[in-house]
């Protein structure tokens, strides 16, 4: 039985519900804040994660970094060495979508030429008249970047938790792989 | 000259921050490279080694993989406190082999050794073996 700890960076512009997203993750659905109430700074959510036919589990320090340029600076010293990478956009926001590139720059400038998993995701995926991003294109983007793509509505409880179980999951999958070459130096 | 860090002569594993229990700390001092420890995930991570004795140290030898920054702290007293910094270092990244580095600490004694890795080259790191040369006191 191993329990790892991930960092997990949660970013993308101010108000696509990131931290809507995390909540609900956190509160496996039952805290949906309805007034917006915009973070300032970063705040952080942990929760463990089962891996699925294995008795490990993945503990998620995920922080929940604000997406207004003028604290980002301020949050970037906070992200330290990411594990994962969590990229969220608004769905009926084609601006939020165009600055997803930035946001990837931005994180993986802290990589250090390391592999971190990632996920993007569109959300607000309830606003289907007001869709400004078709699911087609998010996803092609989301390939060529090396991300899996997921659509969420934290509002109506939909898929929240699915991009941090495979966030999770990623991360396991880089542990084994990590101690089968480690195995194989001794 | 024997090997003071290892289990057989009284040396224990006080705290580990990771824990595996297929890859446990002990294998750190159980004398052999192929056995290791592993850390689970983010930075920094540390063990710390207490010796049956108050252990005058000469040289250390650390293998390991990935791990990129480590600092070496000394405790003289009985309980594990009171840690000064001995030495730290940045280790060159390895490929297909393991890391070996010597830390010359001639003169020091130390009830307690602390090890904290500050960072890697890789989301996890291993250390497999600490060897110390030294005379218990």
């Amino acid at each position: 039985m191993v329990k790892l700890r991930a960092r997990c960076i949660l970013v993308g512009d101010a108000s696509v519900g990131k931290s809507a997203l995390a909540q609900m993750f956190r509160s496996d659905g039952a805290h949906f804040q309805k007034n917006y109430s915009m973070t300032a700074g970063v705040e952080l959510v942990v929760k463990s994660v089962n891996i699925p036919e294995s008795s490990d589990s993945v503990e998620l320090f995920i922080f929940d970094s604000a997406g207004k340029e003028t604290f980002v600076e301020a949050c970037e010293k906070l992200w330290g060495q990411p594990s994962v990478l969590c990229l969220v956009f608004d769905v009926s926001s084609e601006a939020s979508f165009r600055s997803c590139s930035l946001w990837l720059e931005r994180v993986r400038a802290h990589c250090q030429g390391l592999q971190v998993p990632g996920v993007l995701v569109g959300n607000k995926s309830d606003l289907s008249s007001r869709r400004e991003v078709e699911t087609a294109v998010a996803q092609e983007w989301a390939q060529n970047q090396g991300l899996e793509y997921h659509e969420t509505s934290a509002k109506e409880m939909e898929n929240c938790d699915a991009p941090f179980l495979s966030l999770a999951q990623a991360f396991y999958a880089l542990y084994q792989d990590r101690l089968q070459t480690i195995q194989t130096l001794a | 000259m024997i090997d003071a860090a290892l289990s057989s002569s009284g040396t224990r594993v006080v705290l580990a921050t990771s824990g595996d229990e297929n890859y446990p700390p002990e294998n750190i001092i159980d004398g052999n490279t192929e056995t290791f420890w592993i850390s689970t995930g983010m930075f920094p991570q540390e063990f710390i080694l207490r010796f049956s004795d108050p252990l005058k140290i000469k040289l250390l030898t650390i293998h390991s993989y990935n791990v990129k920054n480590l600092k070496i702290e000394k405790s003289a007293s009985s309980d594990a406190t009171d840690f000064d910094t001995l030495s730290e270092k940045e280790f060159e990244h390895t490929e297909g082999h393991l890391q070996a580095n010597d830390f010359s600490l001639t003169g020091t004694t130390a009830t307690h050794l602390r090890f904290i890795i500050t960072s890697g080259y890789d989301h996890f790191v291993s250390v497999h073996r600490v060897a110390i040369e030294g005379v218990y006191q």
